[in-house]
């Protein structure tokens, strides 16, 4: 067969991104090669082994931007010959979703991640000044398998690395089409084009967020691994300090820049659903935040040694092992998005064993020679509770870990365990007891004293806020009618920590203006527990029936009945609100819902119009439709709405009324079963003795009645019996009608050859009169969590800024 | 750090507690004649949906109940009332999870449905469009 010359691809593109991704690859080993010659050699500033390391560390920098520059050309320039760009974009995508497409898929946001690597492999690199050898040796080893992900190579028949450079026509599902008979079959081609559930600007900005956070998690990491392997044992916590903080700053941002995401525009009908993709970026955060509380106590006491070489590697091994959980495609249907499988599995999996056995061998081989405390805590000291504080961010997290691999024990076990079944409300059940001890010691952590506390004074400074505390949390119950114990017990720890530190912030201002940062963070902590205590727990479900209409018809014990019907142009009252249901318009891939909220004046019974919600469903014939929510926010609370069931037809805006629709022929023998849309239709039997009078038929007719059993959902029995006439020689059928159901039968023929009747069925209009169910809550207070968000940012900014100056003024000291 | 062991332990030793019990609470895969034996029970039950069979949605009637029959992975079928509205594509889907439990051998009351669509992901292959690009 002639080869087919293609016109107009950028062969030479992917050629380019090809190098690149084998370059970045070998280069990364090489520098951990160097490196570890140069680490192993104690070499000085200027040795042969670091000099190679940092060439080709560099080298493995630019590659990397190299591979990033040559895709996102390829993306930008429709380069649809490309696979990857097929997959993720598309010709009618606006251009600012380019960056979306970008990492959209697995290979883009592996690489978004190894860039993030680069970044803080090159400032390590710069600044890391003794310690940059070991270290810049595991964080290029971590590289090489980063970037063995995109290589795609075939080996022994394992699939090594997805690469993002392979041509649509060479994808193994694609290679046969009769498209690429054309050697000009990319003037006729369009992408597939970025999922519209995605096209959306929290998808340009949550992933680098989140990858940088996770990015940021492998620096403690590579000074522990250079820590043990060194055996230096307690010269690199202060190096690691600011560096943790960072990393629980960007990470903490990116879980909450997700759970925004979820609120505003995914269905997820709250901003946290324990979906285990949230979970697995969670997992890692808890003990992150252990990792530098852990480190601080190092630092100030120079105790706990081993401690601060476990968290920094569980912390790591953690995200590894959420990389494995969300794209090795093990979690498969109890996760709403993970990634698509791309047959990694198993090489994620090497990932992290390796880290996990390396890590294992340097903590056994060096156990006994890392120091221990010789004397005992005390008690009443700062290090003692924070360490307490550590444990239990373990144990919450522990238990999330347990719940969100109930997929992975089952293949590993061979057992059947399911996800739980309320999910959101079982995770919330099990880590409230987590919560309570957390912002608990977040209150009081702060007035602790290292080494010794004199507990008198402490009980002083503590007792104003306690009161204070307490009796909000005595009349917040009240008014939130709040009647579950250990929420009640959560809401006054949270009012407990921000009471408690903004004493400390307005009594230590003036003495220690420093101490404010951390002060800040934990009173931002309780604050964002606190929002999302009481947004969830006294959430109010106000789309319950209220109109009475459908009551009695209801039959079933319906408990969750959470959705109304609302039928275009009825007003229904939902909590303070009468609410109408105004129509629905079409814009782009979305229909638009209008749903006005009046308020009702008591004394003049007159409507003021509030505010229209516009709950919209997203046509996607690429994932199955979606409904995005639409929420109207005040300052102390939000409403949010939700479609959850409609018509999407925008063209038949049916004003109602009782007519009947078209007429569907059915065909039936006595026992047989017909279906509307709304209910079973069954023929039980064929009534001769019809009384003629009742009809007004002459004696001479022939009449014969078809007895209907008509079940409809609710399992309500309704009969029906359209009758067969003949009357002069003329078929003159009488109908029978079942006005609720809105059905019409009419019996036409009777064959007797084949014993079957013929019927018809028309359905009223009324089936058809637009309308929508939709969802609808009250979140109290869900800003309070938002706030709390920036008060916590702000103040680890803060503290950051503090740690740094702290060890360089530290470092000055030394030298 | 004694004092500290015996608090790690301590703390240790609850959270086994508190995640055993979480897990042992929770409900397992199971066929609709295991659910059957159950009644008390919440179960994951996973299945096909029987196309021959109605699948009935009134919202005027009960916004909140929709029917329809499901074949478990042994063969068995039974009629589902799922307490919520009809969910999109819902005729599409080629695997379904019912979350629920069974009521006298012949219903499944479902709190919830977890489906999955074939063309979830893997639909669309190259082909030619009708409009050419305007680039």
């Amino acid at each position: 067969m002639d080869k087919i010359t293609y016109i107009g691809e950028h062969t030479l593109l992917g050629q380019l991104g090809n190098g690149f991704v084998f370059l970045s690859f070998a280069a990364a080993l090489l520098a951990a090669f160097a490196y570890f010659r140069s680490a192993q050699n104690d070499e000085m500033e200027g040795g042969p082994w670091k000099k190679l390391g940092r060439i080709a560390f560099y080298l493995h920098s630019l590659a990397v931007i190299g591979i990033m520059a040559t895709l996102f050309t390829m993306i930008f320039k429709h380069a649809y010959e490309y696979y990857y760009v097929w997959e993720h974009s598309s010709n009618s995508m606006p251009k600012r979703y380019t960056l979306a497409c970008f990492w959209e898929g697995q290979e883009g946001s592996f690489l978004l991640w190894t860039f993030w690597q680069v970044v803080l492999g090159l400032i390590l690199m710069w600044s890391a000044k003794q310690w940059e050898a070991p270290v810049m040796s595991t964080l290029s080893l971590v590289q090489a398998f980063l970037a063995s992900m995109l290589l795609g190579f075939y080996i022994f028949g394992i699939k090594l690395g997805s690469n993002p450079f392979i041509l649509l026509r060479d994808a193994p599902d694609f290679a046969n089409l009769p498209l690429f008979q054309f050697p000009d079959y990319l003037t006729k081609l369009d992408g597939r084009g970025l999922n519209p559930l995605l096209q959306n600007y929290w998808m340009t900005i949550h992933p680098p967020t989140l990858f940088l956070g996770f990015a940021s998690t492998v620096v403690p990491f590579v000074y522990a691994i250079a820590g043990l392997w060194k055996k230096k044992y307690g010269d690199w916590q202060l190096d690691a300090l600011p560096w943790s903080f960072f990393g629980i700053m960007i990470l903490g941002t990116g879980i909450l820049m997700g759970g925004a995401w979820a609120y505003e525009s995914l269905s997820f009908g709250g901003f946290w659903a324990w979906d285990p993709v949230e979970n697995a970026s969670l997992i890692p955060w808890l003990t992150f935040v252990g990792t530098g509380h852990i480190l601080i106590i190092y630092k100030a006491r120079k105790q706990g040694a081993l401690s601060t070489f476990l968290f920094p590697i569980i912390t790591f091994v953690l995200v590894l092992y959420s990389t494995f959980l969300t794209r090795s495609g093990i979690l498969g249907n109890t996760s709403v998005h993970a990634f698509t499988d791309l047959g990694l599995s198993g090489q994620l999996l090497v990932y992290l064993l390796f880290f996990i056995l390396l890590s294992i061998v340097l903590l056994v081989v060096n156990y006994r020679k890392i120091p221990k405390a010789e004397q005992e805590e005390e008690l009443w000291s700062r290090e003692f509770w924070m360490f307490l504080g550590a444990l239990v961010l373990v144990m919450s997290c522990m238990q999330i870990i347990v719940i969100t691999s109930i997929p992975v024990s089952n293949k590993i076990f061979g057992l059947n365990q399911a996800p739980p079944v309320d999910r959101i409300g079982f995770y919330n059940r099990w880590q409230v007891p987590f919560a309570i001890i957390v912002t608990f010691l977040v209150a009081i952590g702060l007035f602790f004293k290292f080494k010794t506390t004199n507990i008198k004074d402490f009980i002083k400074q503590l007792t104003l806020p306690f009161i204070i505390s307490a009796a909000i949390t005595i009349i917040a119950s009240f008014v939130l009618k709040l009647t579950n114990g250990f929420f009640i017990a959560l809401l006054f720890t949270c009012w407990f920590a921000v009471v408690a530190n903004f004493f400390y912030l307005i009594k230590n201002k003036k003495a220690n203006f420093q101490k404010g940062g951390a002060t800040f963070a934990h009173l931002g902590f309780g604050l964002i527990i606190m929002g999302a205590l009481i947004s969830t727990s006294t959430k109010q479900v106000i789309s319950v029936n209220t109109s009475g209409k459908n009551v009695e018809s209801l039959g079933k014990d319906i408990s969750n009945a959470t959705d109304i019907l609302l039928e275009q142009g009825d007003t229904l009252r939902m909590g303070d609100y009468f609410v109408t249901y105004t129509g629905k318009r079409k814009e782009g891939h979305n229909v638009l819902f209008s749903v006005q909220f009046f308020s009702k004046d008591s004394a003049t019974k007159k409507y003021t119009p509030q505010f229209t919600l516009n709950p919209l469903i997203q046509i996607n014939p690429q994932m199955g439709n979606v409904a995005e929510p639409s929420t109207k926010h005040f300052l102390h609370k939000d409403i949010y709405t939700h479609i959850m069931f409609a018509d999407l037809n925008t063209d038949n805006n049916a004003s109602g009324g009782n007519e009947y629709g078209e007429a569907k022929p059915h065909s039936l023998g006595v026992g047989d079963t017909m279906f509307s849309s709304n209910s079973i239709i069954i023929l039980t039997s064929l009534d001769t003795h019809i009384d003629k009078l009742q009809y007004h038929l002459k004696s001479d007719d022939v009449a014969v009645g078809a007895v209907l059993k008509v079940i409809d959902v609710n399992d309500k029995i309704h009969s029906a019996e359209p009758v067969y006439v003949i009357s002069n020689d003329m078929v003159k059928p009488i109908d029978a009608a079942l006005p609720d159901l809105g059905l019409k039968f009419s019996f036409q023929k009777i064959n007797p050859e084949t014993h079957k009747m013929d019927f018809t069925v028309s359905e009223s209009k009324r089936n058809s009169k637009d309308f929508i169910v939709l969802e609808a809550v009250v979140f109290p207070y869900i800003n309070v969590l938002w706030f709390g968000c920036l008060i916590m940012v702000l103040g680890t900014v803060l503290s950051i800024r503090q740690r740094i100056k702290k060890g360089r003024e530290a470092k000055k000291l030394q030298s | 750090m004694k004092k500290i062991h015996i608090i790690a332990i301590l703390i240790i030793a609850i959270a086994f507690g508190v995640i055993m019990t979480s897990l042992s609470n929770n409900s397992t895969y199971a066929s609709f004649k295991e659910a059957d034996e159950h009644p008390t029970r919440t179960f994951h039950v996973v299945g096909k949906l029987d196309k021959n069979k109605p699948f009935l949605y009134d919202a005027h009637l009960n916004a909140n109940l929709f029917t329809f029959y499901l074949i478990d992975r042994d063969g068995t079928e039974r009629k589902v009332m799922l307490e919520k509205p009809k969910p999109d594509d819902f005729e599409h889907s080629e695997q379904i999870v019912v979350i629920g439990t069974a009521k006298g051998n012949e219903e499944f009351d479902a709190k919830d449905v977890l489906m999955k669509c074939p063309s979830k992901y893997q639909d669309g292959k190259p082909t030619e469009t009708k409009q050419t690009s305007s680039m």
